[in-house]
């Protein structure tokens, strides 16, 4: 009971204080007492140290890519030597990147940061850039071997896509001075009313979703079943 | 003529690829300079910069990181150099984890030059008479997302004690100065992904701050609701957006045209090389989709 | 050409991860490695510089000028209680030990509880709300244009393109809106009306698409300028 009651009634508790705290920011209240009444003061604090609880959340995949990718060397399993790059290039820059972030402003720190920042300019930003610029191949490779004219789905999809890419083509605008303002029509008004859509539909489904997790129906995210 | 088509849709992707990537390198050596014409969007951010009076302060954000750089970082050169020939005020603040931080202090060194406060170095070279803490400051990343954003609009300092090169933040007359959104014009948001709609859907919806968002191409298409409903004052979708803002900053000011001109990379020289890949891709679709009907036609036949 | 090593290695992980594009290999595999390892080392670096040690070990341990009691004496009052954060924080990390893993529901309650919390405000006032309003001001721009000045009680002077307009706007978000309620089954009007929205959504996805290809296509430009210019200097 402890262990499944208790989870859930501090679920409730700490999603009520940003609600509450929400209806209690009104100006009129805070107007007596400019520094807040108690349940904004308490929900500000809560705040506070929500940023630092999130940060721990962050780094929780650590622990458990650590484990996996150990196992996976010790058993010499497939990709193993992969794996080692993989730890190395972790303990490496997690070790210059601890130093970096506890150095105090001394000459040590200059090092400490120089380091650091070497690994982010020749490995991280280049690494991460490619991976995604990747993309614009396999995204001109898809447009021309799947996207088919099937039916009038595909039809007005590919019909509008044209009309974007075709709307910001300057030799295209030259021949047709008025695709600029029909692209723009076309996002402005039935783009925009179809992301509203969505929009409105998603926040309402996203909102009922948290209903249900603050009043403990939903329970799957503390690994709990239903009924459980 | 059906042959062709046949081949050409069996031919080896790689050859795709080889014709993309030329694309790309091309015109970047051959400089093209091609037009670019002016959305509404992009026009209300402009004419917002030139209508505010000097000493205004406008709080950025870089909430993207190294893998929307081509998109976002000329956005962020544009404009903290439109803001300071504006004689604004700029504040600097980075909530997204993957890169922000290193994307705020490199685009705010770009735009103003080389500054080093912790040895002293705190004139801007790119703006004689502009200087860090002053007309400009940064006050680095902070992990927590939307909570963040709520607390600052509570109180700055408690979320951001210190700014970028560890000094408190109370040292510099605008860090000081700024403790909520109320203290600022309006919040630049250059975005990937969903820290731009948060500032729409939290600060000007509960704080009422008036939000301008640079997004990339791809989060563009849902941005635009958010701009027809005012929660946005103003969008940049893209590179397209990009160069735009650009064009307009260059036609008013000829010194940051200079500026610009002289970085290795800007929006304009991505536009040209933008425009011809995605006039190839065009084509790409064009043909695949004529290759399939002729197929189709040709299947009803028999 | 670059004579810096860091350009060397940069443009060496390039191409690297762009040789998959000829074929998978074990350079490929290699970057790829690499960059997962360092990504989780730069997560560390910026959770710690910018969260835990500003925010956490500062104030607890008044390290740093911006703590010190002298410069600020009110500012260290409450900072013990920071211990609350830190200690829920090691929490979460009792999933690892499979024996006291259960403890750790304790703390992700209270993340999921606030996040939770904070997001359902979020949507229903940040998107539900001004998005509704903003389309009935657009559906309320055009009635009274058509109707007599005695029943709209006011004027407006709406140029037939812009009442165009909202109409085909408030047509879309209501028929997008019928589409994706699935509380009714979908036939005759409702049928109708939900084919409607799905013509919306594909116009919005083709939209989608070319933004799409155009930012991926920017990411690409990205590291090209970097391999001619910064690398090869031939820009």
């Amino acid at each position: 009971m402890f262990k499944k009651r208790l989870p859930l009634l501090l679920t409730f508790i700490a999603g009520m204080l940003p609600i509450f705290s929400f209806f209690f920011r009104a100006p009129a209240l805070l107007e007596d007492d400019p520094t807040g009444n108690g349940v904004v003061q308490v929900s500000d604090t809560f705040e506070q140290w929500m940023v630092i609880l999130a940060a721990g959340a962050l780094l929780l995949g650590v622990v458990n890519v650590f484990q996996v990718n150990l196992k996976k060397i010790s058993n010499r399993g497939k990709g193993w030597p992969y794996a080692v790059v993989f730890l190395t290039a972790l303990i490496v820059t997690a070790v210059f990147g601890l130093w970096d972030a506890f150095a105090r402003a001394d000459i040590t720190a200059w090092y400490a940061h120089a380091a650091y920042q070497w690994i982010v300019e020749a490995g991280f930003k280049p690494l991460q850039a490619t991976m995604f610029s990747l993309l614009a191949f396999y995204v001109a490779s898809a447009a021309f071997r799947a996207f088919r004219v099937r039916n009038v789905e595909a039809g007005i999809l590919l019909a509008a896509a044209l009309l974007i890419m075709l709307g910001v083509n300057p030799y295209v605008v030259r021949a047709l001075p008025f695709l600029p303002d029909l692209t723009q029509w076309t996002l402005n008004i039935p783009n925009a009313a179809a992301q509203r859509g969505i929009i409105i539909g998603a926040a309402l489904g996203a909102a009922s979703m948290a209903l249900r997790i603050l009043i403990g129906i939903e329970r799957s995210y503390l690994g709990l079943q239903k009924g459980e | 003529m059906t042959d062709l088509f046949q081949r050409l849709m069996n031919m080896d992707k790689r050859w795709l690829y080889l014709l993309v990537g030329l694309a790309a390198v091309i015109p970047i050596l051959l400089p093209l300079n091609l037009p670019v014409n002016v959305a509404q969007s992009v026009q209300d951010l402009y004419d917002r910069v030139e209508s505010l009076p000097a000493g205004s302060i406008v709080l950025v954000s870089f909430d993207y990181g190294p893998s929307t750089g081509p998109e976002n970082d000329p956005m962020a050169d544009t404009f903290i150099r439109h803001c300071l020939a504006r004689d604004l005020k700029v504040i600097c603040i980075a909530l997204y984890p993957l890169g922000g931080v290193t994307e705020g202090l490199e685009e705010l060194r770009r735009a103003v030059g080389p500054i080093d406060p912790p040895n002293g170095v705190l004139e801007s070279s790119s703006f004689p008479g502009k200087f860090y803490g002053k007309d400009f400051v940064y006050l680095g990343y902070k992990d927590g997302g939307q909570a963040t954003m709520r607390q600052m609009g509570e109180n700055v300092h408690t979320v951001f004690p210190q700014e970028y090169f560890q000094a408190p933040v109370t040292q510099y007359e605008l860090s000081n100065q700024v403790q909520g959104y109320g203290d600022v014009t309006f919040v630049m948001s250059l975005a990937t992904g969903i820290i731009g709609e948060w500032w729409a859907n939290l600060v000007n919806a509960q704080y009422g701050t008036p939000v301008a968002v640079g997004c990339t191409a791809v989060s563009a298409p849902k941005y635009f609701a958010y701009y027809k409903a005012g929660q946005m004052f103003a969008l940049l979708p893209g590179l397209k957006g990009a160069a735009e803002y650009e064009y307009l900053v260059e036609q008013q000011h000829p010194r940051i045209a200079e500026a610009t001109a002289a970085d290795v990379y800007n929006a304009g020289k991505g536009w040209d090389v933008q425009s011809i890949v995605y006039s190839i891709i065009t084509l790409f679709i064009i043909i695949g989709n004529v290759g399939f009907l002729v197929e189709r036609r040709q299947q009803l036949r028999r | 050409m670059s004579t810096e090593v860091w350009v060397w290695v940069a443009a060496l992980f390039t191409l690297f991860i762009l040789s998959f594009l000829y074929k998978d290999n074990p350079f490929f595999r290699f970057a790829e490695s690499a960059f997962a390892g360092i990504s989780m080392g730069y997560y560390i670096n910026l959770t710690f510089k910018n969260t835990f040690v500003p925010n956490l070990i500062a104030p607890l341990f008044h390290a740093g000028p911006a703590y010190s009691p002298e410069l600020y004496p009110g500012h260290t009052a409450q900072h013990w209680l920071l211990i609350v954060p830190f200690m829920l924080a090691l929490i979460l990390y009792t999933r690892y030990i499979p024996k006291i893993a259960w403890v750790s529901r304790f703390a992700l309650a209270v993340y999921v509880g606030y996040y939770t919390g904070l997001n359902m405000m979020q949507k229903l006032q940040g998107e539900v709300l001004p998005q509704s309003a903003d389309t009935i001001r657009s559906f309320w721009r055009f009635i009274p244009e058509r109707l007599p000045i005695w029943v709209s009680g006011q004027g407006h002077t709406v140029s037939t393109g812009e009442w165009i307009s909202s109409l085909v706007f408030v047509i879309g978000v209501l028929a997008v809106l019928v589409y994706f309620f699935f509380s009714a089954e979908h036939k005759g009007v409702v049928g109708g009306v939900g084919r409607l929205g799905i013509w919306f959504l594909m116009v919005s996805f083709g939209a989608a698409f070319g933004y799409t290809i155009m930012g991926r296509v920017s990411i690409l430009i990205g590291r090209v300028i970097f391999l001619v210019d910064d690398w090869l200097g031939l820009g």
